[in-house]
């Protein structure tokens, strides 16, 4: 057993520095020596509405979440009520105390809906409505209350000059540290690197860790022990968002076009703020080409998903890598111009960041429900590569690859991933740069009548480009030099062609890159899954395996074409094969079937749009084998 | 030997159609702009128009239904090097594409867009387009036309396109001048092509035109350039260019209505921070250094989040 594994939720008002809190704490455990991981939930909101961040620390390698926590610090009124159940046994609640007597109706944040189910749950227990009776409710599950008194803290410690509110979140995160037992001075390095060097920001953050962690000392009922300092490794904190972003820059973008949309824009977003670099030329070129000194990724934001990809397309056909990025609605209004780049075979990488549908659905929250309208957008028949990542450090490999897949092959890319990864904060080793390699197109000599469409046994023809060869593009069927026509035999010829690219893909592609059969080859228990659940369901593993039960994973990373006879044998010698995925009506589980004939007969699903944990999947995963319930909902999560 | 912009297709508009004459001011003018036929990326949307590209031998786009400016705005912004132009239907760029139409006046990328303004939808056998006037019955329609026109030199104006005008394509050698002029603009030009539909518009035909077209700059005091970068001096141009563009029926001027060279065009707003974006846009940046390796380093460029201790 590890000597450290805590999960805390630091939960508080959107726009109240709930992130920062939590960059504090992973980045001040990181600087400790420790292994950190984390996701954040919040709503469709600017200011106000209930935010929070659900963060794991462990001395090994960490890429999941569990309920209940150890930790929960409240920072704002509705915490306590909307996370009251997120609680057992030794959890220690910290809570303002001049917010005890404030009424579940004063809590004008709190959505009415939620409010209800919160009622019922406290009368059903003879609980008052108040944040005491919710104190109360947790107290009867074990958990241990940590009176704070906020204001009082902030004053003492920086006079009553400065308003509390303002300094909630560091003084959240100082007493969350103190009381897991992380030495004062990483929580300070931690602030430090969140804050930067500002003289008086760290002035009174100093205070305010000492005001907290004074506190915690003369108030230490609970018996903290102080956390052995570990030896620390050089690392990078990246969300999803921005590990798309750096493989993408890493892999050669150059031009990047988006309309906003959360959870997508954040990419964008970082992006424009590292479009000007200084690149590694090697020798000779540095010295030969002054120009050459600095790099850029053009980052442009259009006027909707329409131009976006628009501009992808044509901006690809100038030998530019080029991508956008994109959620559910926009990828909607992507659909007829992906059939452009599926007839003109263009080299175009699409990262999709799945959320809750339809419509705006749950547009803050989590959904793997895009997967077959990723593989079908667009009218009529083309081939098109569906690839996935599920975590930060594979992901920024993948989003390489990607355009590599799109430039050999000619042919359209959607990344797909979810809004879990897009929000998950990860610790990331400096990259390997030898696993990371950059494969381009078949290119050919310019020639008189240069045939963008020759058609070819593999079914690839020739890269030609705007501004290096005479070539025509059009939406029609065309002839082998891009000119529209609707005679049969060309028709057939080139329907041949560009479908027949599936084939090359398979074949092409390293098996590794499409699927991977993770865990015991002989199982007890196959899971069938993709996108960000991977590191939830490898971690219930290690514990299944502690009480005797093999385990392992069918990862599916490539959607289409799909690899269906690695799937089918990696399938066919499971005992019990379950799919677990954030959806409703389990598109993998269709796809393996619709591909390879196989039929999943159990499933572990979530739609509600929250985060998945390892305990939930590990009650699902015991249902379906001891109570041989074949069709688990998880539901958890505020 | 001079390059042959024309291709050996044979084109397929009907006679007397009003194509035939912007398709010669273009290949005329690309011939006379002395470029390699791979400097030029010519694009189109859906429709009679959008076939313009197949019929130039040169790298050409024939696009979507209303998206031509946003294609011909990625080429041009991964490769600023190159001449690019845009040529859609009048339903096309202001009905399905208005959007992009009116965003591409706030953008200003250096690139020409030709409205080939014929009041109809020809491909679809006549249906009204947005540049039919309300209450006209052309020979395609089941009753008269129940919706406004719109006035596509005003909307051009008002969403600050920094060269607009009108031509005639009748007048093949003075829509050849227009278009070396929009050309040579750096920004956006824009250009009015009045492009009879001799199928189905039976009202705004050939005849009908030459009655009533007169040339501006005929008329020596006429002016349209903006000559300081102020807001009166574009301001005095832009009034007189919006008051001429309400004139219509009986007489109906073409030529250059509105020109300001001093607004900065996309691409140069993009090397305000980008300074050699000129010099290596993103279509000519090496992305594999003399090694063979990713010349983007994740320890050069995202240091801001390496976690500082």
């Amino acid at each position: 057993m590890p000597l450290v594994d805590i999960d805390l939720i630091i939960g508080g008002p959107q726009g109240g520095g709930i992130d920062s809190a939590a960059q504090i704490v992973i980045r001040a455990f990181s600087i400790a020596g420790y292994e950190a991981f984390g996701i954040r939930e919040y709503y469709s909101n600017i200011k106000g509405r209930h935010s929070y961040f659900h963060v794991r620390v462990k001395e090994t390698p960490v890429r999941s979440l569990r309920y209940p926590v150890d930790l929960l610090v409240c920072l704002d009124a509705e915490s306590p009520f909307v996370h009251m159940e997120d609680v057992s046994d030794k959890t220690i609640v910290l809570y303002d105390e001049d917010l005890m007597n404030t009424k579940i109706e004063q809590v004008l944040t709190m959505e009415s809906e939620t409010k209800k189910h919160v009622l019922d749950k406290l009368k059903e227990g003879g609980f008052g409505t108040t944040i005491a009776g919710t104190i109360d409710f947790m107290k009867k599950r074990g958990a241990i209350p940590y009176p704070v008194s906020f204001r009082n803290l902030v004053v003492g410690a920086l006079g009553p000059n400065k308003p509390p509110a303002r300094y909630a979140n560091t003084l959240g995160a100082s007493l969350a540290m103190a009381l897991m037992g992380l030495p004062a001075e990483f929580t300070s390095r931690g602030i430090e690197s969140v804050f930067g060097k500002k003289k008086e920001v760290l002035e009174d953050n100093e205070k305010i860790v000492k005001s907290g962690y004074e506190f915690v000392k003369s108030h230490n009922n609970l018996n903290i022990k102080e956390l052995p300092v570990r030896e620390a490794k050089e690392r990078y904190i990246l969300t999803g968002n921005e590990a798309i972003g750096i493989g993408k820059v890493i892999g050669g973008l150059k031009l990047q076009t988006y309309y906003p949309i959360t959870p997508a824009a954040d990419e964008s977003f970082f992006l424009e703020g590292h479009d000007y670099f200084e690149p590694v030329m090697g020798e000779d070129i540095d010295k030969e080409n002054e120009v050459l000194k600095n790099a850029s990724v053009v980052v442009v934001q259009a006027e909707d998903e329409i131009a976006a990809i628009a501009m992808a397309i044509s901006g690809a056909m100038t030998g530019t890598r080029t991508a956008t990025g994109t959620s559910g609605p926009g990828f909607s209004l992507m659909a007829e111009a992906l059939g452009y780049a599926g007839i003109n075979e263009v080299p175009v990488v699409v990262t999709l960041y799945q959320r809750g549908g339809p419509s705006t659905g749950l547009p803050t929250r989590n959904s793997q429900a895009d997967l077959m309208f990723a593989i079908n957008a667009g009218h009529g028949e083309f081939a098109r590569i569906v690839y996935s990542s599920g975590d930060v450090p594979e992901a920024i490999d993948d989003a390489v690859r990607v355009f590599n897949y799109a430039e050999k092959f000619q042919v359209p890319v959607i990344h797909i991933l979810d809004k879990n990864f897009a929000n998950s904060f990860f610790l990331v080793d400096p990259l390997d740069y030898s696993k990371i390699k950059i494969e381009r197109w078949k290119l050919s000599e310019n020639t008189e009548n240069f045939e963008r469409f020759k058609l070819t046994e593999d079914g690839i023809s020739p890269m030609g480009m705007f501004g290096k060869n005479i070539i025509w593009l059009t939406g029609d069927e065309h002839s082998e030099l891009g000119h529209i026509t609707e005679d049969p035999e060309t028709r057939d010829a080139m329907m041949v062609k560009r479908m027949g690219k599936l084939n090359t893909i398979l074949k092409e592609i390293p098996e590794d890159e499409q699927v991977e059969l993770i865990g015991d080859k002989n199982a007890d228990v196959t899971l069938l899954s993709w996108g960000s659940n991977t590191g939830v369901i490898l971690s219930v593993f290690e514990k299944l395996r502690t009480e005797g039960v093999k385990a392992n994973l069918v990862y599916v990373k490539l959607m289409n074409p799909f690899p269906s006879k690695l799937v089918s044998k990696y399938l066919s010698t499971a005992k019990v094969l379950i799919d677990l995925e954030n959806n409703y009506t389990a598109q993998l589980a269709t796809l393996v079937k619709q591909n390879c004939g196989i039929e999943v007969k159990n499933f572990i699903l979530k739609y509600n749009g929250r985060h998945t944990t390892d305990d939930e999947v590990y009650e699902g995963i015991k249902r379906v084998l001891d109570k041989k319930e074949n069709r688990v909902v998880m539901i958890r999560g505020a | 030997m001079a390059h042959n912009y024309r291709t050996d297709l044979w084109v397929d508009w009907c006679p007397g159609c009003g194509d035939f004459g912007i398709l010669a001011a273009l290949q005329q003018s690309m011939t006379e702009m002395n470029k390699k036929p791979e400097d030029f990326a010519i694009f189109s949307g859906i429709g009679c128009s959008a076939k313009t590209p197949h019929y130039i031998n040169a790298p050409g786009m024939h696009t979507l239904h209303g998206r031509v400016i946003p294609f011909a705005s990625g080429v041009k912004l991964a490769n600023p090097n190159l001449t690019v132009i845009a040529d859609g239907g009048d339903g096309d760029l202001l009905s399905i594409g208005a959007g992009h139409f009116v965003a591409a006046g706030r953008r200003n990328v250096d690139m020409t867009i030709i409205i080939h303004n014929n009041g109809v939808y020809g491909l679809t056998k006549g249906q009204a387009s947005p540049t039919l006037a309300r209450g006209e019955k052309t020979k395609g329609l089941q009753r008269p036309n129940i919706l406004d026109s719109l006035n596509p030199v005003a909307l051009a104006l008002t969403v600050g396109y920094t060269f607009v005008a009108r031509a005639f394509s009748f007048d093949v050698k003075n829509t050849k001048d227009i278009i070396m002029k929009a050309v040579k603009h750096r920004g956006t030009s824009v250009i009015d092509l009045l492009q009879p539909c001799p199928t189905y518009n039976d009202i705004n035909t050939k005849e009908w035109y030459e009655q009533r077209v007169y040339y501006l700059d005929k008329d020596p005091s006429w002016d349209p350039v903006v000559k300081e970068a102020t807001s009166e001096a574009s301001e005095q141009k832009y009034l007189q260019a919006i008051q001429k563009s309400l004139e219509w029926g009986d007489k109906i001027p073409l030529g250059v209505l509105y020109q300001n060279d001093l607004v900065p065009s996309f691409g140069d707003r993009i090397a305000d921070h980008i300074t050699n974006y000129f010099e290596v846009p993103p279509a000519l940046s090496p992305i594999i250094n003399s090694e063979g390796q990713p010349v983007a380093r994740m320890e050069k460029i995202f240091t801001d989040r390496l976690i500082k201790r």
